[in-house]
């Protein structure tokens, strides 16, 4: 039976999660050196509980640690993410107008994301950027799919309302 | 539209009729474009390896050192109070004067590390420092005593009626309650009472009762008689006899009809209480009865 307190296996959980990790306490609150501290502690507190905790558990238990470590103590700050240019290279697209218009939206994204709660903030992210399904992100956060899924279509609804200014 | 239709469109889970009708929704150019351009959004950037190493290297490899280190510290804590301890009841141990004292009835002698002798009369107590006692040759004594200094430093004696200093000779100190009297045997010896010094010459007494400095008369011999198992007296108050008296039996003392005030001049022997009580009660003119360890002294013309 593996065991979290073997080397290899601590190293691979680490390895899978540590990231995941990372961007949801980013994604919640904002602050990159919080959330690098968050993989430590959490990681660490998995170390030092490894006999308690079987591999199958270790997962969901670093998100907790990680979640309760900043719970009403860090006051959420501006997120900020990096825009990955278009895959799509068109030519005919990059008029100076497009490119403003790009530029534009770009910005309206970001504040849109930033005025989301920090739970449909954080569903909404995991699930675009690290590709999250709604299940995954249920298990982190400690609710139901449906929950999860309230979330994303309330998220997506305010995102386009924001952009749109409606 | 079912519930939270547009998270399911984001996880293809919408049926095709439903699909159909979303996208013929007037908002849904706008979700394809937040769709589009939020799968290009990107976190900042983590080096999962590098955070496994600081990991490792700040919290898991110090880990077992600590709990290795941990018995270790406990270990030197109890060792570090031991030391304390020994180290300090050995200095406190050092530090503590020798003591000899006597009972009732009782003698002892006493050598000193400098080869001086004490001679401990009944009921008495010396103390010193042995330790110390190369740069400081002093003896506290609490009744009576006869010395033998061997020669070297000044060698004095504390009671709590003065100080008694001396460089290498033999003297007799009596240090009672009220009585205070220093013999000089040989050499010369310096006692400082009430801040007073005065000097003995050999063949001399120092005598002092109840505060007040009396004129002794001269020793006879080389030693106080009490160390020829005799006491004697020259002019003594006879309560000081009486004391001496029970100091050397062990016997209680009472009087009755007796002015205890009376000077005594005489002396009893040490060894034999019958004798002894003769001794005194025929020069005071005094009767004595025994009963058991209790001597009542009383005027010889009352009673019987």
């Amino acid at each position: 039976m593996s065991n979290v307190c073997e080397d290899h296996v601590f190293s691979k959980v680490f390895k899978t999660h540590s990231k995941t990790v990372f961007n949801y306490i980013f994604y919640k609150f904002g602050n990159e050196e919080k959330a690098h501290d968050a993989v430590q502690e959490a990681f660490v507190k998995l170390w030092q509980n490894c006999a308690k905790v079987s591999p199958e558990k270790a997962k969901s238990y670093v998100y907790t640690i990680a979640n309760n470590l900043y719970l009403n103590v860090l006051k959420a700050e501006k997120v900020r993410l990096k825009h990955a240019d278009s895959l799509v290279k068109d030519r005919t697209h990059e008029s100076p107008e497009f490119l403003m218009e790009e530029k534009e939206y770009k910005k309206k994204l970001d504040d849109a994301i930033n005025a989301l709660p920090d739970n449909q903030r954080t569903t909404f992210l995991l699930n675009r950027i690290d590709g999250k399904k709604y299940a995954e992100i249920a298990e982190m956060e400690g609710v139901s799919v449906k929950a999860i899924e309230k979330r994303m279509h309330l998220a997506l609804k305010s995102l386009r309302e924001q952009i749109d200014g409606i | 539209m079912q519930e939270n239709y547009l998270a399911k469109w984001l996880s293809d889970e919408l049926s095709e009729e439903e699909l159909r009708e979303f996208k013929s929704s007037e908002a849904y150019t706008s979700y394809q474009k937040l769709k589009e351009a939020s799968s290009r959004l990107a976190a900042p950037d983590f080096d999962a390896d590098q955070a496994l190493q600081r990991l490792k290297d700040e919290h898991i490899d110090n880990a077992p050192k600590v709990i290795t280190l941990n018995p270790f510290k406990k270990f030197l804590r109890v060792a570090a109070v031991i030391a304390v301890l020994i180290a300090g009841s050995y200095f406190y141990i050092n530090t503590l004067d020798e003591k000899v004292s006597t009972e009732f009835a009782e003698r002892s002698e006493v050598v000193l590390p400098d080869d001086s002798e004490i001679f401990l009369n009944a009921d008495s107590q010396i103390s010193y420092s042995k330790k110390n006692w190369d740069n400081k040759r002093n003896v506290d004594l609490m009744g009576e005593a006869f010395f033998k200094v061997a020669k070297g430093k000044k060698f004095t004696v504390s009671t709590d009626h003065g100080t008694v200093a001396v460089l290498g000779t033999q003297f007799n100190v009596e240090n009672r309650k009220g009585f205070f009297e220093v013999t000089c045997y040989e050499g010369l010896v310096s006692v400082t009472h009430n801040n007073k010094e005065s000097k003995l010459p050999a063949g001399t007494s120092f005598l002092v009762i109840n505060g007040n400095i009396v004129s002794a008369g001269t020793p006879d011999g080389s030693a106080p008689s009490w160390m020829n198992n005799e006491s004697s007296f020259e002019s003594i108050p006879l309560k000081y006899v009486f004391a001496e008296l029970e100091r050397q039996f062990n016997i209680k003392v009472t009087t009755e009809n007796i002015d205890t005030n009376l000077l005594f001049t005489g002396s009893f022997n040490n060894t034999d209480l019958n004798m002894a009580l003769k001794s005194i009660s025929t020069p005071s003119k005094t009767r004595f009865t025994i009963d058991g360890d209790n001597v009542l002294f009383y005027a010889g013309n009352t009673l019987q």
